[in-house]
């Protein structure tokens, strides 16, 4: 039953991770290397503004993420991602990678490092058969995960918006050509994947901790999308929960220091088999 | 006499100098010169400064060959420093090999580790190759962890490796190290030059620029594809264990995904596609930190927490990428290419051909 | 004299800061006409009305001289979504169609609140769409793809609208078809139409004026029923030469002498 429960929670947190990644590469055919650090970052921001209310609600917290990752996702794309078109495929992804360490050294200066973890004052209350425990925390994680993929799916489609967004990520001359503000589109990309991986940071941060080591799960993160396929939704969840077991059962049978490689050696079988993934469309391959 | 501009080339021949302006032999000779004579007129921690650039710009040589002349974009260079740092340190502990032994060991270390890595690039392209690199970084980094923490219970600190020697010469201080190094340095520079202008640098350029044209063309893709990987994971081997050699100590901890990163800072900064880029961009970003840590010392105590400045010296390292990618994409060397045209038009101030633009 | 509503002037345009498609162009659409724009390949009809309708930065181009002056605004260097915004649509050469979304999708793509035009009555101009709604717009042949174009175009409230090839990989008789929608639906609409086409005969017939392009410029413009009549034109660029004697070496000499550029 623990192992149950930790499985998929672990893969609600690489799930909203690689939903970002994947509606970043869909929308701009960039991959974002700093999902991870940008995930953790949120966390922080979360912890830091629920310290400034006093614990006393969760609104405060929550709003500082989302306030975090609307000025996150408008400045990268204004100021960054939106002057690469054009330019050779390294840039964008080196700028990303750049990005990423920016951000961790925002940990060290801001936060000074310190090991966090969140805890919003639930806790743990349900015991399960097989005497595992699932805390309220839990039950959110997979609940907030669940509502977001719904309201994603909710949102593309059957919202003009989300209408818009899936044409221009097909074409993003002929969106314009019709009125549509590709710069606004692209931009609130940025911020529904910065959302969500503050969204995936937060219940990291509430299981385990904040660190510049948990930087990792956007590793993690970008496996599952890869393994899953990088242009699809779908993909993101089934490759969320694949990685998610494996590095459950490395840890648990192999060695706890091998599981920071198991998503890339799991990667390296999914290349060799099916590299554009599970759900993924095999042009892409040529594309980045 | 007819001067048509340094960077407009008629012929191959012209394509092939690598010294076109008459200046540029003074500027080198006077370069080196500086070189020789330095160490005597500054303090022995600029000599270790200056012998830790030269030694991370072997590594960066290699990396700049791969990304900035093949364009394969690889982000496990850190892993290839490694290989060469675990391969000294092997050799030297439970062997007691000798340096002369050691480095050439260290050379095919690398280039073994090159091919391997090098394999899955000629299937996957772009973001698909960065992240298998990422994924050998990684690999790499267990298994070296693994050996460390097998090697002894207690070294944490890391393992300790003896002052080389080649023959009766030991080098040992930092003085013997500079020489030992510039002279290096200066080798491997001039056959990094020389592969770039020769029948393989031109591959890889073709490859570069588009990969399926050049196959058309009739460069067997496999093959330089494979020799750039390998030539960049031997340089970059060589030079992880000359740095351990220099340092006398090796650990795990040093091989971060960060460091990798540095290395790509390096290229970036200095500028992709120039060897001199490499040059400078290995000086640039060697040097960067340690100016971080000297302006931190201007500031109030209250300010100088350890991470706090650790932080600075990452964060920089980024906003550096950031920055010369978004500003000036071709970075340092493109600089000094502006300075030189500027001088061989002197008097005259029209625009020159624009020749680099893609 | 009618309104102008669109005007452009000497207009130059430079791709990737070295090629230049366009040079010296200069067109006046009047309001409520149907302006045809004919000319050879490569010709810079294409480019033209790009850059009425506005350039991304990404792609690299830029008008480099001249106005373009739509209604009493100089638009020059607008972005595409402004100029849809201000009621100029373009419905281009390839790419015109979301292939990943549903038709019914692509219609609702574009549609803007309010105006006289509704689905309803876009439906209404092109029924077969209505049978394929639900179906992905990529896998319409070419000919439904270019209503569906024309149909989004519409919801976006053109006051100007422009078609770059209409008759692209159409078959003959469905070209006669379309361009007759085409000039009832413009009538109905009030819409003004710059097109363009390969096709110099189907457009000028439906057309009130007509320009002809070659190498970047603008060679022949008048009323488009004496565009059709021009001798000139119909053997250089209609392809339709009165005569099928065989050509002598006085006509290509009469073709130098003829041919020459305005603007
Ligand atoms: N994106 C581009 N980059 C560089 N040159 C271009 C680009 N697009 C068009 N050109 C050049 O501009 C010129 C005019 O092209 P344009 O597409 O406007 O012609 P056209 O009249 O539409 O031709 P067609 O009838 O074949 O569609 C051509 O010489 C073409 O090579
Ligand atoms: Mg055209």
């Amino acid at each position: 039953m623990e192992f149950a429960a930790t499985i998929v929670i672990l893969t609600c947190t690489y799930a909203l991770l690689a939903a970002g990644t994947v509606i970043l590469y869909k929308a701009g055919r960039v991959v974002n290397f700093a999902h991870g650090e940008l995930a953790i970052v949120g966390g922080y921001v979360f912890y830091s503004a629920g310290l400034m209310s006093g614990g006393t609600s969760l609104w405060f917290p929550v709003a500082g993420a989302v306030v975090f990752s609307i000025i996150m996702g408008m400045f990268i794309y204004m100021a960054m991602m939106r002057r690469l078109v054009g330019e050779p495929f390294y840039v964008a992804i080196l700028v990303t990678v750049g990005i990423g360490i920016v951000l961790k050294s925002a940990i060290l200066v801001i936060w000074r490092a310190e090991r966090l973890t969140i805890d919003v004052g639930v806790t743990p209350a349900i015991r399960m058969a097989g005497g595992a425990t699932l805390s309220y925390m839990d039950i959110a994680s997979v609940v907030l995960t669940v509502a977001f993929f719904a309201g994603l799916y909710l949102f593309f489609r059957f919202t003009r918006l989300g209408v818009q967004f899936r044409g221009t990520a097909e074409n993003a001359l002929l969106a314009s050509q019709r009125g549509v503000d590709v710069n606004f589109v692209l931009s609130l990309a940025w911020v529904i994947a910065i959302l969500a991986a503050s969204l995936s940071g937060v219940l990291y941060g509430g299981r385990a901790f904040l660190s510049t080591e948990s930087v990792t799960i956007g590793l993690a993160g970008l496996t599952a999308a890869l393994v899953g396929g990088l242009d699809s939704l779908r993909g993101a969840v089934a490759g969320a929960f694949i990685v998610a077991c494996a590095q459950y059962l490395t840890v648990r049978l192999v060695d706890p220091v091998l599981s920071e490689a198991v998503p890339f050696l799991l990667l390296v079988i999914v290349m060799s088999i099916r590299p554009w993934g599970l759900f993924g469309t095999q042009e892409e391959l040529d594309r980045v | 006499m007819s001067r048509t501009g340094y960077n407009l080339r008629t012929n191959y021949l012209e394509s092939n100098e690598v010294i076109r302006r008459p200046y540029q032999k003074v500027l080198v000779a006077m370069v080196l010169a500086v070189a020789v004579l330095l160490p005597a007129a500054t303090s022995t921690f600029f000599v270790h400064l200056l012998n830790l650039c030269f030694l991370s710009a072997i590594g960066a040589l290699g990396l700049m060959l791969l990304t900035g002349f093949c364009g394969q974009i690889s982000l496990g260079h850190a892993a290839f420093l490694a290989v060469g740092a675990f391969t000294t340190v092997i050799l030297t502990v439970h062997v007691g090999a000798p340096f002369v032994v050691v480095i050439p060991a260290a050379a095919v270390t690398g280039a073994v580790l090159g091919f391997i890595i090098g394999l899955p690039s000629l299937r996957f392209r772009g973001v698909y190759l960065a992240i298998i690199t990422l994924a050998m970084h990684y690999t790499v980094i267990f298994l070296a962890t693994s050996y460390q923490a097998n090697f002894a219970k207690s070294a944490s600190a890391g393992i300790t490796i003896p002052d080389p020697s080649i023959g009766p010469l030991v080098i040992k201080g930092e003085y013997t190290w500079y020489y030992f190094s510039l002279v290096l340095l200066t080798l491997v520079t001039i056959w990094c030059v020389n592969l770039i202008r020769t029948r393989p640098g031109r591959a890889w350029m073709a490859i570069r620029d588009r990969d399926i044209a050049a196959e058309a063309l009739g460069i067997n893709l496999t093959r330089y594809k494979l020799m750039a990987f390998m030539v960049s994971s031997t340089l970059a081997s060589v030079s992880g264990s000359l740095l351990a050699y220099y340092s006398n100590v090796v650990t795990v901890e040093t091989y971060t995904i960060d460091l990798a990163v540095i290395y790509v800072a390096m290229i970036i900064v200095g500028g992709m596609g120039s060897i001199l880029g490499a040059l400078m961009g290995a000086i640039f970003m060697t040097l960067l930190p340690f100016g971080i840590d000297g302006l931190f010392s201007y500031l109030p105590r209250e300010w100088r927490y350890g991470s706090t400045v650790f932080g600075v010296q990452v964060g920089a390292v980024g906003i550096c990428i950031i920055l010369f990618l978004l500003i000036e994409p071709k970075g340092l060397a493109e600089i000094w290419r502006r300075i030189e045209t500027y001088f061989d038009r002197w008097p005259f101030r029209y625009r020159p051909l624009d020749t680099t633009r893609h | 004299m009618t309104d102008i509503l669109l005007q452009v002037r000497q207009l130059e345009v430079v791709y990737h800061r070295v090629a230049t498609a366009v040079q010296g162009v200069s067109l006046e659409v009047p309001k409520g006409s149907i302006v045809a724009l004919v000319g050879t390949n490569g010709a810079g009809k294409t480019t033209t009305l790009r850059a009425i309708s506005g350039f991304l930065p990404s792609e690299d181009a830029e008008i480099t001289d001249g106005d373009i002056t739509y209604g009493d605004r100089r638009i020059n260097g607008q972005l595409p979504h402004q100029m849809a915004r201000a009621g100029v649509i373009l419905v281009p050469e390839r790419d015109k169609v979301f292939g990943t979304l549903s038709v019914e999708d692509n219609l609702e793509f574009a549609a803007r609140g309010g105006g006289e035009i509704t689905l309803e009555r876009v439906l209404g101009y092109f029924p077969l769409l209505t049978q394929r709604k639900s179906q992905l717009a990529g896998y319409l042949s070419g000919g439904e793809k270019q209503m569906l174009a024309i149909g989004m175009a519409l919801l976006c409230r053109p006051t100007l609208l422009l078609i770059d090839e209409l008759s692209l990989g159409l078959a003959p008789i469905v070209i006669k078809d379309l361009m007759a929608l085409l000039h009832r639906i413009s009538k109905e609409l009030g819409l003004t139409v710059l097109l363009v086409e390969q096709n110099a005969n189907a457009a000028l017939a439906i057309a009130d004026f007509g320009y002809v392009m070659e190498g970047g410029r603008v060679v022949f413009y008048g009323k488009a029923s004496e565009l059709i009549s021009h001798p000139d034109v119909r053997e250089f660029y209609l392809g339709g030469a009165a005569q099928s004697e065989t050509k002598s070496y006085r006509d290509i000499k009469q073709y130098r002498r003829k041919r020459r550029w305005w603007g």
